[in-house]
This record gives structure tokens, sequence and C-alpha cells, in this order.
């Protein structure tokens, strides 16, 4: 066993000892070695000095989540902006500093729209996703490019990577998975070694959903009486999207790696849009294709000085057309690109003080067509350069902090303004008092800023291109504590691994670019007007017990308090309230039961539930704006199977079991009850 | 055990999280109406705000001010039609009074919601990216962005609705998005503002002949036309936004030949009474005055307040002038109301985007105060029921073992009053049902009191189909017993005066002669809480009225006049006017208001398939009652 973990061990620390996700990457494949063997051994004290959330492997595809959004319902501090169905954009909203604060890696590297700064993650499949991972703040390894330093909330998406046993040469992973509404999600994976450091991945994907899914308003009046109960089935929300990927991964002496990764997404839907009185269809329709080229290339000299180079070249093109005649008729077509190159170094100084400084230039540049205004061939481009400078140092055992300075300078060809570089600054620290332990007091306090999107720049009458960044300022702490029982021998012996952690935040969200009414009627001007003040508590805990007869028990709790008020002005009748959607309570609980049969199957059940807690759907928190909460419950049962040489898995899931008719965001109604099977051959 | 512990405390921190929660959903209950006095001040009437909420949002808002009470009622519509699924809808555009109804545009939910002066709802009319109304004799007219088929140059449409059916009678198509639009002479005035065309704007002005409704004309005005008023001279006044850049708003006074004058300010919106024209100056947030004579600016200007985020919506009426503040679009606007000295007397809160303004006087007048909260529009007492022996007595509604007259009188109200929207069967010819208000029904201009009943017209048809023709009576408690023991008038529907009519039949029914059944229906006919083993009803007998067309069995639907003859979706059809009132002698009488309704059934046939026509009735309605 010892031998195993050791390969393991070896295999990562070549794999990524200099790389940013190192620790990650070992624990994904530890994490997988354990499950696979069911042995239970202390893990090495937590390291991250800001202790990320994470879900992967094996948790995050038992999950009941089709994509990367519903995944990120279960993180604490995150609240999810969900349109409903399979094809309803998800964006995420990370401690009510708003979306664009937020900022999404793929692999690395960042996912850009500089047209809104919006990523919809209900594109992202969990197929060949393996680990997901949210930072509030920034990553803890100091070693990233100067972009990452850039954003309040990150959240990181690992897609799987080829490991290989000895004599293994090829993986093939084909699932097909099926469900309401039409759901037909065909996935096949191909991971290829071509020599003994340099492999092949391959993974494409197919969803299909009508989109027709039955929604029910119904309203009493004060004395109980119904008023009006009514069914309808949405329209137009259908989607048909392709994903295809290919990545190829070298690693060379102990210390090299490369890796190239192409993604081409294209995507047809409809907008089903929202539901008010008289209207229950629209006809809005929107196609996408997203590609991009990404290569990474790292190394380290002298076991001091590492090194990386990312670059990258996104094409989007966006097409929207609105077939509804009652409409304004609509028919645009955008296309964005994205050139970007980072230079990032490192250097250990001491064993206990590293440096780096990471420079990043990004290209961006769209151009805009809208056929019906006759408002065709509009071009905007922008240059942004960033600068970033950091630390860590180690005092002893007890103390980590790390503090980095990230200079940003972006230039709009079309705006007038000069530009003026900002200067944001980040300071963290980890205090962990005990050295046999594993409890941790982490701090932290950051500026970053969110920079007005092409949308908000040049947005038709809309725009305004004297726009300042919006200014979020972070301060947070935590205590974490983890501890676990590693005194198991056998299966049959209990253990248990469990984790605990609260924050508490101050946030503070100022100059924020908001929609304000010109001084002409029916028109709308973007403007720095608006300041809101955050008070949070995050409060999650992890927790996984052995049991024996092969028995596991694993659940994952996440409770999060948001008091994120408007401060803009006293005069507003909203001063002091609740900003829209985000509710004081929400939360989530997943339970999974396990077991291992001795020949190595497994049969579970899965149970979750969410929760999200009343709020205001407008700036006013009065009853015309009162938004109730809702929460769905979740089952799975699976069972995986080995059959040699093949390892088969079936899942089947019913959400929202109880069927609750309540919508995310108003007059956008949801899903109710609703079944996806899955069955999974792994080679 | 160690271990175990462990797991109990995993156990118990599950609940305890599951608890955390308790915050559960509940029924979602309709918005409610939220009344404020907001001033001692009294005016006459009152006045309708329509906010107009942000699209997508669905929260356009009827909201009404009682002038007289001071009180402001927010989500006044909601009171008055709770049962309205998803409510008024999505973006309110325009409100305007027309006779005694009231008419709101509602942009997004693509529909004209027309409604009594009391904002209940009688019906709407589906018009796609309604804008604004007009009105001529007996035709509304909605401009319109898009018209019932897509153009290809996105030119808009200008409706016509016939007020008495609901229905679109005629369109004319337009220039680029129209707005708003004024009648004169027989001309329909409509300005193009193209809208939806950034930097593309249009500028004219299109004249329509009402009597061809076709477009006469398209005069260039000024660009981005958006609003347009007429003023008692018979000229026009157009507020002409410019392109937002280098091209600035302006009114343009236009006689309808010449351009009379160019006024060069912002305006975005305008209101004229009497001699003077208010316009917002929403840039200086001032509200300035013109004479309409000679078209000078008045050095008297309404300095609104520096709390004015947004002045939006103006009205001048005689005895003061209303100014809406929208704030910043996405959160409640103000209404504020002015003196012509520029004193401001109330404010109110209102919805988002308070846009429209509306003032009801004269016919909420009187008795507005009182009843507009106390009085429901709905029956509220059954006197009598009598109906005659017929295949549905004893079931419409069910006589049960012990039950009295009374007691079936009791089962009436239930089924009827406050719009249960129960069935009450009035049996074979003769039987009748009485009953009334918590107010007398006042004889108004137009139609008065809607009665329902179950009629139906045959698939494709509105001459033919399920008519069990009603004769409706009605009377004043002349003696103020408070029962229907007064002189009863019959309202003349269009046979009366017809040869085939007999106003001086007579029957009797008796125990004896209940043997005959059909196949569907094998209870007793004979009323079973009756003691009497006979009784006689008298009244009048329509001659029969069916006819046999493609093997079905259906009558001819009578023009007007009775009830269960026309389907309840044909307003007008179901609806009583109290001047239609005659004596014994058939003389008209002239009632001011009536206290009682009696409706028999005056039809005599018995059809083979479907047994004998009776009467039913599901409901009455006082058209002109305040809630």
């Amino acid at each position: 066993m010892k031998k195993r973990i050791f390969f393991i061990l070896v295999f990562a620390q070549c794999a990524g000892s200099v790389f940013a996700q190192s620790e990650a990457e070992f624990d994904s494949i530890y994490n997988r070695f354990q499950i696979e063997e069911v042995e239970v051994t202390a893990r090495a004290l937590n390291k991250d000095i800001i202790v990320p959330q994470t879900l992967k492997g094996e948790e995050l595809q038992r999950l009941n989540a089709l994509s990367v959004a519903d995944a990120l319902r279960y993180f604490s501090g995150v609240q999810l902006k969900d349109y409903g169905g399979v094809g309803g954009i998800k964006t995420i909203n990370v401690r009510s500093m708003g979306s664009q604060h937020t900022a999404v890696y793929y692999n690395g590297i960042q996912l850009g729209n500089a047209q809104n700064g919006q990523v919809d993650l209900g594109r992202f499949s969990l197929d060949n996703m393996e680990e997901i991972q949210l930072f509030n703040g920034q990553k803890s390894d100091i070693f990233q490019s100067a972009r990452e330093f850039g954003a309040a909330g990150n959240v990181y998406l690992t897609t799987r990577k080829p490991y290989f046993l000895p004599n293994e040469k090829v993986h093939v992973h084909a699932q097909m998975r099926c469900g309401s509404f039409a759901l037909a999600n065909p996935n096949v994976g191909i991971d290829v070694k071509l020599t003994d450091g340099l492999s092949l991945t391959l993974d494409a994907e197919y969803v299909y959903s009508d989109g027709k899914y039955p929604f029910r308003y119904r309203r009493v009046l004060p004395n109980g009486e119904v008023a009006y109960d009514t069914t309808a089935v949405r329209q137009n929300g259908d989607v048909n999207a392709v994903r295809a990927e290919i990545g190829l991964h070298h690693y060379y002496r102990t210390t090299g790696f490369w890796r190239v990764h192409a993604y081409n997404y294209y995507s047809e839907r409809g907008v089903p849009g929202a539901i008010v009185n008289n209207v229950w269809k629209n006809g809005e329709r929107l196609w996408d294709r997203n590609s991009f080229v990404q290569a990474q290339w790292q190394d380290e000299w002298f076991n001091r000085w590492s090194t990386r180079l990312l670059v990258k070249y996104a094409n989007d093109y966006t097409h929207y057309q609105n077939y509804d005649i009652k409409l304004l008729p609509s028919n645009n077509e955008y296309l964005q690109q994205e050139a970007y190159l980072s230079f990032a170094n490192k250097v250990q100084i001491f064993n206990w003080w590293d440096m780096s400084v990471a420079y990043d230039y990004q290209y961006n540049t769209l151009k805009r067509d809208e056929w019906v205004s006759g408002l065709t061939d509009q071009r905007f481009d922008r240059h942004s350069h960033w600068l970033s400078a950091a630390t860590a140092f180690n005092v002893k055992e007890y103390l980590r902090l790390q503090a980095s300075v990230l200079m940003t300078s972006i230039s709009n060809q079309q705006s007038a303004i000069s530009v003026q570089p900002k200067f944001t600054p980040g300071i963290f620290a980890s205090f962990r008092p005990y050295p046999k332990i594993d409890l941790s007091l982490n701090a932290f306090y950051k500026q970053s800023y969110r920079y007005p999107t092409f949308n908000d720049l040049y947005y038709t009458d809309l725009g305004n291109a004297n726009l300042r960044p919006e200014l979020a300022r972070q301060h947070s702490v935590e205590v974490a504590y983890r501890f676990s029982n590693d005194k198991r021998q056998t299966t049959n012996d209990f253990g248990y691994e469990l984790s605990f952690s609260a924050s508490y935040y101050y946030n503070r969200v100022t100059d924020k670019i908001i929609a304000y009414p010109k001084g002409q009627q029916f028109r709308w001007t973007m403007l720095n007007l608006g300041t809101v003040k955050i008070n949070g508590v995050d409060a999650k805990a992890d927790m996984s017990f052995y049991l024996p007869l092969r028995f596991v028990l694993r659940s994952r709790l996440g409770y999060t308090y948001q008091k994120a008020i408007d401060v803009t002005n006293p005069n507003d009748t909203y001063y002091g309230h609740q900003i829209p959607y985000i509710p004081w309570h929400s939360g989530s609980v997943v339970a999974e039961l396990d077991w291992t049969s001795k020949r190595g199957d497994h049969y579970g059940f899965s149970y979750s539930f969410i929760y999200v807690g009343e709020r205001y759907s407008q700036q006013e928190n009065i009853i015309y704006n009162y938004v109730q909460p809702w929460y769905t419950h979740d089952l799975s049962i699976y069972g995986e199977w080995n059959v040699h040489p093949c390892r088969l898995k079936a899942n089947i899931e019913i959400n929202n079991l109880l069927g609750q008719d309540y919508e995310v965001i108003q007059n956008y109604p949801m899903p109710k009850q609703n079944v996806r099977c899955t069955l999974a051959v792994k080679y | 055990m160690y271990f175990s512990r462990q797991i109990l405390i995993g156990c118990w921190l599950l609940a305890l999280s599951s608890w955390l929660f308790t915050s559960c959903r509940k029924d979602e209950v309709i918005y409610p109406t939220i009344p404020t006095n907001v001033t001692d001040e009294v005016q006459e009437g009152g006045l309708y705000v329509l906010c107009e909420g942000n699209m997508g949002s669905n929260k356009a808002r009827l909201d009404y001010m009682n002038l007289e009470t001071g009180t402001y009622y927010a989500n006044w519509y909601g009171a008055q039609n709770p049962k309205q699924v998803k409510e008024l809808g999505d973006v309110g555009n325009d409100i305007a009074v027309y006779g005694n109804r009231l008419y709101a545009v509602i942009n997004c939910s693509h529909k004209v919601e027309v409604m009594d002066l009391q904002a209940h709802r009688i019906g709407q009319v589906d018009i796609a990216n309604c804008r604004y109304l007009a009105f001529h004799g007996d035709k509304a007219y909605v401009s319109a962005y898009v018209g019932s088929l897509a153009d290809p140059d996105l030119l808009g449409s200008v409706f016509e609705i016939d007020t008495a059916t609901l229905q679109i009678t005629r369109e004319v198509k337009v220039g680029h998005q129209p707005d708003e639009l004024c009648v004169v002479d027989d001309k329909l005035y409509v300005v193009n503002s193209g809208g939806y065309l950034t930097d593309r704007y249009d500028s004219t002005l299109s004249v329509i002949d009402l009597a061809s409704f076709t477009e006469i004309e398209k005069i260039p005005v000024g660009l981005n036309p958006t609003r347009i008023r007429k003023d008692d001279h018979g000229h026009l006044w157009i507020c002409c936004q410019g392109n937002y850049k280098d091209i600035l708003p302006q009114v343009v006074v236009y006689d309808r030949t010449n351009v009379l004058k160019r006024i060069p300010t912002p305006c975005a919106n305008i209101s004229i009474y009497g001699e003077t024209a208010y316009i917002i100056d929403n840039e200086a947030k001032t509200v300035k005055t013109i004479s309409v004579e000679n078209y000078v600016l008045s050095p008297f200007t309404f300095h609104l307040s520096p709390s004015y985020e947004n002045p939006y919506g103006l009205l001048a009426t005689k005895d003061a002038l209303y100014v809406t503040d929208a704030k910043n679009y996405v959160s409640s606007g103000v209404l504020h109301c002015y003196s012509y000295d520029g004193h401001e007397r109330w404010q109110a809160v209102t919805g988002d985007i308070p846009g429209h303004l509306c003032r009801v006087g004269e016919a909420m007048q009187t008795d507005t105060t009182d009843t507009i909260n106390h009085y429901t529009s709905y029956i509220q007492h059954v006197y009598e029921y009598m109906p005659a022996m017929g295949q549905f007595v004893n079931i419409l509604p069910k006589y049960e073992e012990g039950d009295d007259a009374e007691a079936m009188i009791q089962k009436c109200e239930k089924a009827l009053a406050n719009n249960a929207g129960g069935t009450v069967t009035l049996g074979g010819w003769g039987g009748y049902i009485t009953f009334g208000f918590d107010h007398p029904v006042k004889n108004e201009e137009g139609r008065d009191i809607r009665i329902l009943g179950n009629a139906f017209y045959m698939a494709g048809s509105t001459e033919y189909g399920s008519s069990e023709p009603g004769i409706v009576l009605v009377s004043v408690d002349e003696n103020a017993n408070g029962l229907p023991d007064d002189t009863w008038y019959e309202l003349k529907g269009c046979l009366y005066d017809d040869p085939t009519t007999d106003h001086a039949f007579s029957r009797t029914y008796t125990r004896e002669s209940d043997t005959i059944r059909n196949a569907f229906h094998d209870q007793p006919y004979y009323p079973q809480w009756l003691t009497a083993d006979a009784y006689t009803l008298y009244g009048a007998k329509l001659a029969p009225q069916s006819v046999t067309i493609s093997g079905q069995n259906v009558q001819r639907i009578l023009e007007f006049g009775y009830v269960d003859n026309k389907p309840n979706t044909d307003l007008e059809g179901t609806s009583f006017d109290i001047s239609w009132a005659v004596d014994a002698n058939g003389n008209a009488v002239q009632l001011d208001s009536i206290h009682f309704v009696r409706v028999y059934n005056a039809a005599d046939e018995i059809l083979e398939l479907t047994g004998e026509l009776s009467t039913e009735i599901t409901g009455a309605i006082d058209l002109h009652i305040n809630n």
C-alpha cells in the first residue's frame, strides 16, 4: 500500500510540483486512490493559506448536477442566478459583490467575456470535470498569472487529467444520460498514453433538451381561497449543444510540463423569456460558438526558480434573433476575439520565503452587427496589461503570510478618457497555533476592480464611455479545523474525516456600475452610482464516516448568511435595504451513503437539499418585491460494477422531489420534479 | 462509544441545519391593496395612476387616489380583480376614461385592458406592442409599434376598436413606431417616433381619415415626436425629443396646416388644460407653462423640489396639477399634487414608474367615498325563488329532505352572491328568481347591470346557439320595507313589440302532472319544498325560436334584452339598461335607481333531446359600483 501511495506521490510531484494546482491535483488523484482502495490514511496538514471550497472526483460526479452551475450551488457564499431549464442562463455571484467580480478559470486560464463580463456556467458540463474550486480572494499559491490576482472571487474548473497505471495505454469513457424534458446527453472521452510522458485526451458531448417543462402559478386570496391556479408548459426553451475538446499533456524531466488544450462549443437555443400576463411564449433564439486554444508551459530551474508561460486565443460568436413579431425585431451578431499572454516567475529565496512576478497582456475585440437598426460593423477593442508582484513567507510552522500587489492598466480604444493604472493590494495571513492540530485562523484583505465591459461602455444608447471601474474591498476572517481518525486497520473499523470552517466577511463595493435613467424619457445610461455594504458569514462542514461492512457516509453542509445593503444615498427609499436577489439565509445539505462490495462494486444513495431564503426582486424591500424562499430536495441512487475489463456505472436522479413551484428570478419559473438517468462505461 | 458519538454529532448537525431553514414557503398570496391617507384636503372624484413597472417584471400597477377622502390605494386593480391570472401585466403604457369605462394599454402584455370606472375588468383587446389610446364616437384607436402582419420596414399601425364589442374593426399602417395620437375633426393624428431606429428616428405625423381609415398624409414635424395633444383651439402640440445628441428637443405647435411655433425645450411630458399647456422640462426639473393662445412661455414655472430624480407623468386638471417622479425606474415613484399657485398640496408613494394619470370625476363623484369601500358590485341577496317544473329543478340548487322555500333561497344566494359562480335554474316557462345588491343600482348612461347565464353560440355562428331567454323585471323599494313587494317594470327586450309575444300568459303547475321525465333526469320535476300541490305563474311568453341546423337543435339568438340569450363573453349582450323599463301598459318609465331585479323564463319549448328551454342564472353585476 505504502508503495502505491508513493508512486502516486511521485507522479503528482513530477506532474505538478511547481504547477499551480499541484495540491489539488495531488488530492484528486489521492482521493481517487482512496476510494478505489477503501483505505484511510492521515492527510497532510492543510497548507492552504486560503482554504478553497472544493468538489471533485466521485463526489462531484454523484451530485445531482448537470452543469458546473448546478454544482456551485453547494458552495457557501455563492448565489446562483438561474433562468431555468437546461438552456437557461446560469451565473454566480460570490459574496454578493456581483457576478462580474467572479473570475472563472478553465484549466488555469480565465474564461473571458469582454462583452458583458458574465460567464454562463450552465454551459460547462460536469462530465469531464475533475474538480471545481472556489477561492475567496485569490488562490493560495503566489505562483499565478497576474490577472488571477485581479478578481474578488475565483472559480477554477479543472478537467479530467489522464493518468495511467503501468501497462495501461488507453482509457475510454462513454456515457449516456437521458431525462425529463427530452434530455439526451451522450458523452465520450478517450485518454491515450502516447509515450511515458506524453498523453492525449479527447472529450465530446452532445446535449439536447426540448425544455418543455410544466410550471404552475397558484395564488390565493388573503382568506385562503384560490385566486388563480394555472399550469402551463415552458415554450421556446430548447437547447441543442455540442462540445468537443482535445488536450495534449507532456511531462518531461522531473520538473517540466506543457499542455495544449483546444475547446469548441456550439449551441442553438431558445430564450424562453419572462412569463407575464397574456404572454406565455417568446420567440427569441440564440446561437453561440465558443472556441479557444490555450497552451501552458512551465518548468523549474535550480530547484528555486519556476517559470510559467500561458497563451490563449479565443473566438466567440453569438447570434441573437427575435422571431416574436410583437417585439422589436432583432437580428444581432457579435464576434469577440481574445488574445492572451502571461509570463509568471517564482523564486524561492529561502525555504520560507517565495517571491513572484507576473506580467499578462490581453487584447479583446468585439465586432457588433445589429442588422435591424442598421448599426453594423461596429468595432471596439481593448488592450489590457497586468503586472503583479507577490510574496509569501512562513514564520516557522505557525504563521504564513502572503502579500500581493497588482497593477492594472486597461485602455479602450474608443474611450476618450485617459487611463490611469490602478493598483490593488491583497494581504493574506494564516495562523496555525498547534503544529499537530489542523486548526488554522485565516484572514485577508483585498481590493479588486471590476472593469466596465464593452456593453457598459458602448451599448447602443445605453453605454457610457466615461465609466470608472467598480471597486470591491474585501475583509475576511476564517477559522478552519480538520481532524480525522487515522487508526483504521481493517475495513471493519470506524474512521472519520471531519472538517469545519466558518468565516465572517465584510465587503464594500463602491462606484458600482448600474443602469440609471438618463434625463430623457425611456432612456437609460450606465453610471458609477452605487455603494453596497456586505456583512456575511459562511459556515461549512464536510464529514466522512467510515463504517463497518465497507459503508461510507459522507455529508456536506453549508450555510450562508448575508446582509448586503445599499448605502448609496440616504435619501433613496431603498437606502439600507437588502440588494435584489440576495437572500439573508441560504444553505445546502448533501448526504451520501456508499457501500462497497468485496469485489469493489459500489452502491449508494445520495440526498441533497438546497435552501434559498426570502429575498427581494428589486432594490426596495417592500411587499410588492418580496420573493418567497425556495428549497428543493434531490435524490439519487447509483451503482458501479467491475465487469472486466470495464467499470460500469448507473445513476438515477430525481430532482425537485416534492415538485416545488419556484422561481430563482421572478417570472422565470423553474422545472418541477424531474428525472435523469445516466449509464456510463469506463475502460 | 467514541465513534458513535462522532456520528451522533454529525447527525445532530444535519438535523440542526435543516432546522435552521425554518422560514418555509407559504401559499403565494396575491399582492395586497394598501390604502394610505395622504391628505385631509378634499377634491372631487378620483385619480387613477398607471405605474409602468419594468419590462419583464409584470409589475404594471393601477393605483387609485380617492380625492374625496385623501386616500391613496396602491394596487387598486388587484383589489378589484384578484383572480386575474398574473395580475394587470407587464409595462402599463397609457390610461384613459371614455364613457363609463376605463381603458389601460399594457404594452408588453400586448393588450388593452377594459374596465368599468371602478377598475373591474370587463375584458381585453389583444394588440401586439400597443402604445397609446384615443377615442372618437363609439370607437377607440390604439397605436401599436407593430401591425397585425410584421412589416419589413418596421412600420407600425393604428387599430380601431368597437367599444361595444371590444373587437378590432379596422387597421391602418402608419410610420415607424407610432406613439401618441389624438382625434380632431374626424381626423386622427398620430406621431411616428421611430423609437426602434437609433440614429434614424422618424419625424413625421400621420394623418388618418377616420371615414375611410386610410393615411392621407405624412407630415414632417420634427425629429422623434413622441407626444401629441390638442388644445381647445384645435391646434396640435407635439413633443419632439430630438436625437438625444446634437438635435435638441422641441415642442411644435401645429394648426393642422402650418407649424405655428417651434419652442425649443426639453419636453418629457405635456398636459393641456384650458388656455395653458404644461410641459415637463426634465433637464431643469421644472414644469413650464405656455399660453395656448400666443405660445408665450409664461414666467410662472413650477420648480420641482430637489428630491425629484426623474419627473415623468403629468396631468393638468381644473383644480390641480399632478406631477410624478419616476425616481430610478426600479423603485417606487412619487405622485405630487400642486395647486396652480405652485404650492405642493400632497404627495403619495406609487408603484414603479408612475407614468400615466387620468382623473375620474362626475361618474364617481356623488357617493364614491361611501361606495368605494363598502358596496360590492355582485348580487348580495336572493329574495325569491320559484322555478317552474323542469328537469333541473331540485338539482340546481339541490333540494335536500326537509328544505323549505327559505332554505332553497339561501342555497340560491350561496350559488350566486359575491360572484360565487354557481348556477340556478328557473325551470320551465314562468319560473323566476328575485335578487338584489347591497345598494341601489343607478340608472346611468349606457348599460347598468350585467346578468350572467350559460348561453353559447353554435360553432361558427353568432346568430344561432343555445338561447334560453329570460325577461328582466326591476323594481324600486317604494314602501322602503326592504322587500320586493313593489311595482315591477319590465326591461323591454327586442321582442317586446313583436306580435308573436303573448304578454298575458299564465300556467298552473301541479304535483300531479309531474310524470313525464327525460332519460337524463329522473328526479321529481315539481319543486319538492312546496307544500301546496299546485301553483300558477304569470308573465309574457315568447314564440318558439328553435330551428334545426345540420341536425342540431338550436335557437335563434335574440338581438338584445334577454337573460341567458347571449354568451357571458359578450359584455354588451349580457348587459341591461334600466332606461329600457316600461310599465304594465308598455309606457317607458324613468327610474333613477332600482333595488330589486327579477328574472323569469319567457321561453316555452320542450326539445326532444335536451328537454325544456329554461333560463339559467350564474350571477349579476352592477356595472357602476365601486368596491
